[in-house]
């Protein structure tokens, strides 16, 4: 994509909590993507790891992967991909963390599952800056039909539950982009996953979630990942995971040391 | 609690008397930003984590693994910290989930929590004093209502005005952010107590290490940090931890720990342990 392009995307992400950037895989790429999902859900079972969450979805038609990272190398290359790193950056600054990356499929059937925030779900208010941002890979075509993620226009900007109005839910607004895009959406966007109406029609989507580094990611990537894996991955991308030893320590507002800090000593005690 | 009770505030600081009685350390804790619990450490179990402390630092000064941290005095090579005491030796297990820490973790955090560190902090003569800071500054403000963290300091050696314990700024959890370099001259007390004791303060009042101007006197703590289930562990225990404290951990213990969890640092959708 074009510097320009990439920066309205920007810009629209830190205005409107949300933006679309089209044609990141072409449709080759996207088709393949799906394939390796598909093949990640199955290898996901295998292993004895269910793909449908009753905690979250109202039925099995919804097709959870929590093991993408492990499963694949493609999607150890998605999750870093440069145009999604560089919506990342923009919105959480350097500082951040690969909090988690899953698959949700919805089929036919599938129906919404509650309308939340992510930064609502965990962090307390107000939510006065994005702490989050979802990273949302479209593997197929996604309308509102199919079960795009329905968000709120301008949600982003509730800062605590009591901003939340009665009628939100009539608000909701769906997410639609072709196969090959990825959509940015701020921690602070209200949102749900939509019903899948159609007859015959999946709706495949990957979830790069991203936060600011102070916060525990929602993998514990350590005792997660097989040594081999974390074996293959640079150190660029060990820190992104929080794998190492720098763990809460490094974003601390002020690190300059005592007297630099201070024009005059404090007087002694 | 009776204004009786109070000694006399420190300059002009309030600090409140020791109390082994949770509702009313709690109180002092909201009022004042910290409690003081006296003797619970005693007799052989205070010798032994004082021993192993001492042996740890002198250790990894003879081995220069000594590692400052960065709201330390630059250039004091007199003060020490030792990191993740808890793989140094048992005993630290007893302080990091001794039953009084974790009651009032329970009831200033809630349930589930993290242990985010345990660490010590050893000042000599002539150390100079840290940065003037509150433990949450990690968190961007405006902060929550309510306090994201808590310290409990366990005094191994008396802390005294002039060994250099503690300074805190009394109430000041209440302003509910952080300090900013106009604030570095408020007043401060310190947090005297005599060894054994366990000094909880939450997690927004602003304090520092105090500056040691005895002669010959080292003063040991042990911080043990804990937080709110949603924030990262200064200490990545899934790579530091000893394995026996994990394979023989209460369930408690796992959930400080961050092997039982709900929601965050799962597996594969669930709890590691």
């Amino acid at each position: 994509m074009t510097a320009d392009s990439l920066a309205a995307a920007k810009a629209q992400l830190r205005e409107e909590g949300w933006c679309v950037v089209p044609g990141v895989l072409d449709a080759a790429g996207a088709r393949q993507a799906l394939d390796r999902l598909w093949a990640a859900a199955d290898a996901s079972e295998r292993r004895g790891v269910p793909t449908f969450m009753p905690v979250l979805d109202p039925n099995a038609s919804n097709v959870r992967v929590f093991y993408l990272l492990e499963l694949d190398p493609l999607f150890r290359e998605l999750i870093q991909h440069p145009t999604a790193l560089a919506l990342v950056g923009s919105l959480l600054g350097d500082s951040f963390l690969i909090s988690n990356f899953t698959a949700n499929i919805a089929r036919p059937g599938s129906r919404s599952m509650a309308l939340h925030s992510d930064q609502s779900l965990v962090v307390p208010a107000p939510w006065a800056e994005p702490w989050a941002l979802n990273i949302v890979w479209c593997l197929t075509d996604v309308s509102f039909e199919n079960g795009a993620t329905l968000y709120i226009p301008g949600s982003h900007r509730w800062r605590s539950r009591s901003e939340v109005p009665p009628d939100a839910d009539r608000r909701l607004r769906p997410f639609e982009a072709k196969a090959g895009a990825i959509v940015a959406m701020d921690g602070r966007m209200w949102h749900t996953s939509g019903a899948n109406i159609t007859a015959d029609q999946d709706r495949a989507l990957l979830f790069g979630y991203y936060t600011r580094a102070f916060l525990r990611p929602q993998v514990n990537w350590n005792a997660c990942l097989s040594a081999q894996t974390q074996a293959s991955l640079d150190p660029r991308m060990r820190g992104w995971l929080g794998l190492d030893v720098t763990a809460n320590t490094g974003e601390v507002a002020d690190l300059r040391y005592l007297e630099d800090q201070f024009a005059r000593r404090e007087a002694p005690a | 609690m009776s204004p009786a009770d109070e000694p006399a505030p420190a300059g002009g600081a309030a600090v409140p008397s020791p109390t082994r009685d949770l509702a009313r350390g709690l109180r002092n804790i909201a009022e004042h930003g910290l409690t003081i619990v006296p003797d619970v450490l005693v007799g052989d179990q205070l010798r032994r984590a004082r021993d192993a402390l001492y042996r740890a630092a002198e250790s990894d000064r003879a081995r220069s693994r000594e590692q400052k941290f960065g709201l330390d005095y630059a250039h004091d090579d007199t003060n020490q910290r030792v990191w993740n005491v808890l793989s140094r030796d048992p005993v630290f297990e007893d302080l990091a989930f001794h039953r009084i820490a974790v009651d009032y973790v329970k009831a200033v955090l809630g349930w589930p929590a993290l242990l985010g560190n345990i660490s010590a902090n050893i000042t000599g003569p002539g150390g100079g004093e840290m940065v003037l800071h509150a433990d949450q500054i990690f968190v961007p403000e405006p902060w929550s209502s309510e306090p994201q963290g808590l310290n409990v300091a366990w005094c191994l050696d008396d802390f005294t005005e002039a060994n250099g314990a503690t300074r805190f700024v009394p109430g000041s959890h209440r302003l509910n952010r952080a300090p900013t370099p106009d604030d570095a001259q408020t007043a401060t007390a310190p947090m005297e107590a005599p060894a054994g004791s366990a000094v909880v303060f939450e997690s927004r009042v602003w304090h520092k290490t105090g500056h040691n101007h005895t002669a010959a006197e080292r003063r040991a703590g042990v911080f043990s940090w804990y937080t709110r289930p949603i924030y990262r562990t200064q200490e990545n225990w899934f790579l530091s931890l000893r394995p026996e404290i994990r394979q023989f951990a209460s369930e408690e213990m796992l959930v400080l720990l961050g092997y039982r969890t709900v929601g965050l640092g799962l597996v594969n959708g669930a709890s590691p342990a």
